[in-house]
């Protein structure tokens, strides 16, 4: 009696246990798997910040172990003859403003196209034209623009490179903007018709406020965007309107590359992203996967 | 309030025409219910009134004035979606409140207004809560709160209850048919449940293929069908159709292939044809007798209150609802008194549902 009610406890449970190694082992392997991923994108970042702590000499010999030293952050921010505070400036100005206008005129885009029943081609013309438009290489555009800049006076001027800016990240802002509109139920557009609004405050009303985390999250993508950009404002600023990236760029000169200044600088860079990210980084993988979910 | 008027309604997207030519007159303070088949245009319908759809052709007047090149805000309508459409945004007061904000009251009558929409409906306690906040049947009654404070001349209700759960639904049913009791606002209500046509409805009207097939009282439909679909689309259990013969001697006798036969309400002519009988129609006899239809029994579905038989006639199956408790079991004779007020012969070729 006690072999046969036992037996099928014995069985179930040395299944179970062998379930639960494998299981293990797949958790193990899972693991190792994202670690190594983990090292592979975050290790650039741990050099990059490691370097801006050592001296140009510590880093040219490769020590590993090295008293930390923040004479590169003070060469780069206070230093005369560093631009970098004014790069940053020039960044943070022409992210914002360009973020600013992206947002603007992708959101009314999208809801009037989403939302305001043009006709079939219409909407696909201009959805087709901002993906082949988002596919060409910025700098096969940037000399286009500087000429045109050149002759209405906006080279090296921050109109020219936001507006530079914001018609490059216009596309994807557009696409964004558009998964978060078609989001809001087509109900809830009528029902406020019905209630007695007129587009603009069906705009303002019921669909801004639903789509706020949208808004967050490609605005966010766009500043970055924004910030990171280089070969744009490589062809388009000088001196007093260049960004970060230039600004970083400028610290490889023909003779001497600046490496231990270059590193702190880059660290700086780092900041305003990783800032937001920080804050904001639900909304940012809630606006990257919606719509792809349903 | 206003009378509303539909006079050769037609929709069409492309060379496809969904609402064809449909004409109604909706008395004032009437509640008129549109019922059909998904896919019969009703919905469609309800957004052309709503002016969400387009009119292809036709007028539609809503209180004397042709309405079809106005825009929904100055309908004066109000509509309660299948989904509720609340603004997940706004409090329960607020969501009511939208439309007399976009009009330009201020806040104290604002606010006396909600109150009073929120007394009506027994809101009083969720005004500051958001939708998610409400479980299904107070969304329902915000829904109807915010097309309430309105004061529309038309309520317009796109199938406004088949999202909640049974009970709930015949709850939220009785409400509706208070509170259209209260305020007598023209009202017109779109459904695929008959129980809720039957049960609301001053008028139905049965839509299938973007045409009307009936309108009438929900009493009148139920007794006197138009045709077989009206008369199978309305009544649960649903309404027997026969496929008999009618005698070229007696216009009035319509025979089963065994040959018995059974007497209509009115003469047919001569042939084949549908015979239409409620299931309550029949009495159950333990013996033949004058007029009786021998059958079989093969389902016994006691309720409580009734017993619905199926019983099986010369290869077709009917159903019998009795209000009686039986004990009959598969397999047993039974024989069937039909009520010969009740037995109508239909045209053929027009039993399809949906």
């Amino acid at each position: 009696m006690t072999d046969v009610t036992n037996s099928p406890l014995t069985v179930a449970g040395s299944r179970r246990r062998r379930f639960n190694a494998s299981e293990r082992q797949v958790a193990l392997m899972r693991h190792l798997v994202l670690m190594s991923f983990a090292l592979i994108v975050l290790f650039p970042f741990f050099w990059i910040i490691s370097a801006a702590f050592k001296t140009q000499i510590d880093l040219l010999m490769g020590k590993i172990f090295f008293t930390p030293r923040i004479d590169g952050f003070l060469d780069v921010i206070f230093d005369k003859t560093s631009d970098f505070a004014r790069n940053f400036g020039n960044s943070m100005v022409i992210g914002l403003i360009s973020t600013f206008l992206v947002l603007i005129v992708a959101t009314l885009a999208a809801f009037s196209l989403y939302r305001l029943q043009w006709p079939g081609w219409v909407l696909h013309s201009l959805l087709g034209w901002s993906v082949i438009f988002h596919m060409v290489p910025p700098i096969t555009l940037a000399g286009a623009w500087f000429t045109m800049f050149r002759s209405v006076g906006l080279d090296n001027s921050y109109t020219g490179i936001i507006l530079a800016h914001t018609t490059l990240h216009l596309p994807m802002a557009l696409w964004m903007m558009g998964v978060f509109v078609r989001d809001v139920p087509k109900e809830l557009v009528e029902a406020a018709q019905i209630d007695g609004a007129k587009v603009p405050q069906i705009l303002w009303h019921v669909v801004l406020p639903i789509v706020r985390p949208g808004l967050a999250a490609t605005g966010i993508l766009t500043f970055i965007f924004s910030w990171n950009e280089f070969p744009v404002v490589l062809v388009l600023s000088q001196r007093q309107t260049a960004t970060v990236p230039l600004g970083i760029g400028k610290y490889a000169q023909e003779n001497t590359i600046a490496f231990t200044e270059m590193a702190a600088a880059s660290t700086l860079s780092i900041l305003p992203a990783f800032l937001l990210l920080l804050f904001a980084q639900r909304f940012i993988v809630r606006g990257l996967t919606s719509g792809a979910v349903k | 309030m206003a009378r509303v008027k539909l006079n050769g309604l037609s929709k069409s997207y492309g060379k496809v025409n969904v609402i064809k030519d449909i004409c109604l007159d909706i008395e004032d303070g009437e509640f008129v219910v549109l019922i059909g088949p998904s896919g019969c245009g009703k919905s469609t319908l309800l957004r052309m009134i709503a002016g969400l759809e387009s009119i292809t052709d036709g007028t539609l007047e809503i209180g004397d004035r042709p309405v079809n090149d106005v825009p929904p805000r100055d309908r004066g309508i109000s509509m309660v979606f299948q989904s509720y459409a609340l603004y997940p945004h706004m409090s329960s007061a607020d969501n009511m409140s939208f439309s007399l904000r976009l009009a330009g009251e201020d806040d104290a009558s604002r606010r006396g207004k909600v109150a009073r929409a929120a007394d009506i409906l027994g809101l009083g306690p969720y005004l500051d809560r958001l939708p998610k906040q409400l479980s299904g049947g107070q969304r329902q009654r915000v829904a109807m709160g915010r097309a309430i404070v309105r004061k529309p001349e038309v309520f317009l209700f796109d199938e406004p209850l088949s999202n909640l759960d049974a009970k709930l639904r015949v709850k939220m049913r009785t409400e509706l048919k208070e509170l259209h009791q209260k305020l007598r606002t023209t009202t017109i209500y779109v459904t695929h449940d008959q129980v809720e046509a039957m049960t609301l409805a001053d008028r139905i009207v049965v839509l299938r293929d973007g045409r009307i097939e009936q309108i009438g009282t929900p009493l009148e439909l139920y007794d006197n069908p138009a045709n077989a679909f009206v008369g199978s689309f309305l009544g649960s259990p649903t309404m027997n159709l026969l496929q008999l013969e009618v005698a070229a001697d007696n216009p009035r006798s319509a025979r089963f292939p065994d040959g018995e036969a059974m007497c209509l309400a009115e003469p047919a002519p001569p042939g084949p044809a549908i015979v239409g009988i409620r299931p309550e129609c029949f009495n159950l006899a333990a013996q033949p007798g004058d007029g009786t239809l021998q059958a079989e029994v093969v389902v016994v579905e006691p309720t409580g209150a009734t017993t619905e038989l199926v019983v099986r006639k010369a290869g077709q199956d009917i159903t019998v609802l009795s209000p009686q408790r039986l004990n009959a079991r598969p397999g047993d004779k039974v024989w069937l008194m039909p009520d010969a007020t009740r037995a109508r012969a239909f045209p053929h070729g027009d039993n399809h549902i949906g």
